[in-house]
């Protein structure tokens, strides 16, 4: 049995749900953190929907089917509750989200906790100048360490596409960077 | 020399991987930083956000089964046809007859109310007047009508004969 199911079945015991969820907040909180960051982009919102997240993540455990990894469904959850804080905060749909990551720099760059130099920001910017499939896939694969099963579970893309648009993005992005 | 550097640079430039050091990674690559001892602090607010939520959460109630939605539908359905069918029975049998009867009820309700209300004087009067126009000319017309009988068979019977009986008669 896997760390992650074995994580899960207490998780679903009553009498260890309390000790297993600490548990469970030691493995995954930091990497769910920066998947947020990225997407909600100031500390504040990420702190936010953090805590969301595993509240959810909490209540919901005993719906967890194993379909998938565990780590894929808290991905998705903290994914989802992103999502309904940028439609809190802009009132507009997901589907408006390039609407969304036009200020999206703006923002970051204004955030107490961004303290990029000028190779950082350019990649940021080089990021944000992606198409939305592209900059997510990058950021799921390059940053959050997921494999390409996970994010073909994620975006219901094919492993092969997820490749070849992981892969053309890394070739856009060093062509552009000139340290 | 110095282009081979840059290239080379660029080629490495994300080659490194996360080393396991995922807020590192992070504040070297996008260059976004958290607050001193976030995750500790965060990890208790959110154990904290959970007990506050709950001990605020109203605990479920135990549903008996006639309580749950789909046999009350169910029994308020069963009603609503129930009264529908009755309806529909008492107003299929309802006929004319039945309605003259209850006009008529109410009719005779009406007078025996409004004989309540009469003088007895006045009573007297009426039965007085409709006792003269209804009975006493009914029963003076009928007296002349046998008359009129009478004197026409006499006249035809003295017709008959020779006609001296009526002359004198009338005379």
């Amino acid at each position: 049995m896997s760390k992650d199911a074995e994580l899960v079945k207490k998780l679903k015991d009553p009498t260890l749900k309390d000790k297993a969820f600490s548990e469970l907040l030691d493995v995954y909180q930091e990497r769910l953190y920066w998947h947020i960051r990225k997407l909600v982009t100031t500390h504040e919102n990420a702190d936010d929907v953090l805590q969301n997240t595993f509240v959810r993540v909490y209540k919901s455990i005993h719906k967890f089917e194993e379909k998938s990894t565990l780590h894929t469904w808290m991905y998705r959850i903290a994914y989802n509750e992103s999502m309904r804080l940028l439609e809190k905060n802009n009132k507009k749909s997901f589907d408006d989200i390039d609407e969304i990551s036009s200020s999206h720099l703006e923002v970051l760059f204004e955030d107490e906790y961004f303290d990029g130099n000028e190779i950082q920001r350019k990649l940021q910017q080089i990021i944000d100048g992606l198409k939305e499939k592209q900059k997510r896939v990058f950021q799921m694969k390059y940053f959050d360490d997921l494999s390409f099963r996970q994010i073909s579970e994620i975006l219901s893309i094919s492993e092969s596409t997820l490749k070849s648009t992981y892969y053309t993005v890394v070739k856009i992005i060093e062509e552009k960077i000139v340290i | 020399m110095e282009k081979t550097s840059e290239n080379n640079n660029k080629n490495n430039f994300l080659k490194e991987g996360m080393q396991n050091d995922v807020s590192k990674h992070h504040k070297d690559y996008l260059g976004t930083t958290i607050p001193e001892g976030y995750f500790v602090k965060s990890k208790l607010s959110i154990l904290e956000k959970i007990k506050e939520e709950e001990g605020t959460e109203v605990p479920k109630k135990k549903k008996i089964f006639w309580m749950h939605a789909n046999f009350k539908y169910a029994v308020a359905a069963s009603l609503v046809f129930i009264l529908s069918l009755t309806i529909w029975l008492q107003s299929s049998n309802t006929s004319n007859e039945t309605q003259v009867q209850v006009e008529l009820l109410s009719f005779n309700d009406d007078v025996l109310i409004n004989s309540l209300f009469v003088e007895d004087d006045e009573l007297e009067a009426y039965a007085k007047t409709t006792l003269i126009n209804e009975v006493v000319i009914k029963a003076e017309l009928s007296e002349q009508k046998m008359d009129d009988l009478i004197l026409d068979s006499m006249i035809l019977d003295d017709s008959l004969s020779d006609g001296k009986f009526i002359e004198t008669l009338i005379l």
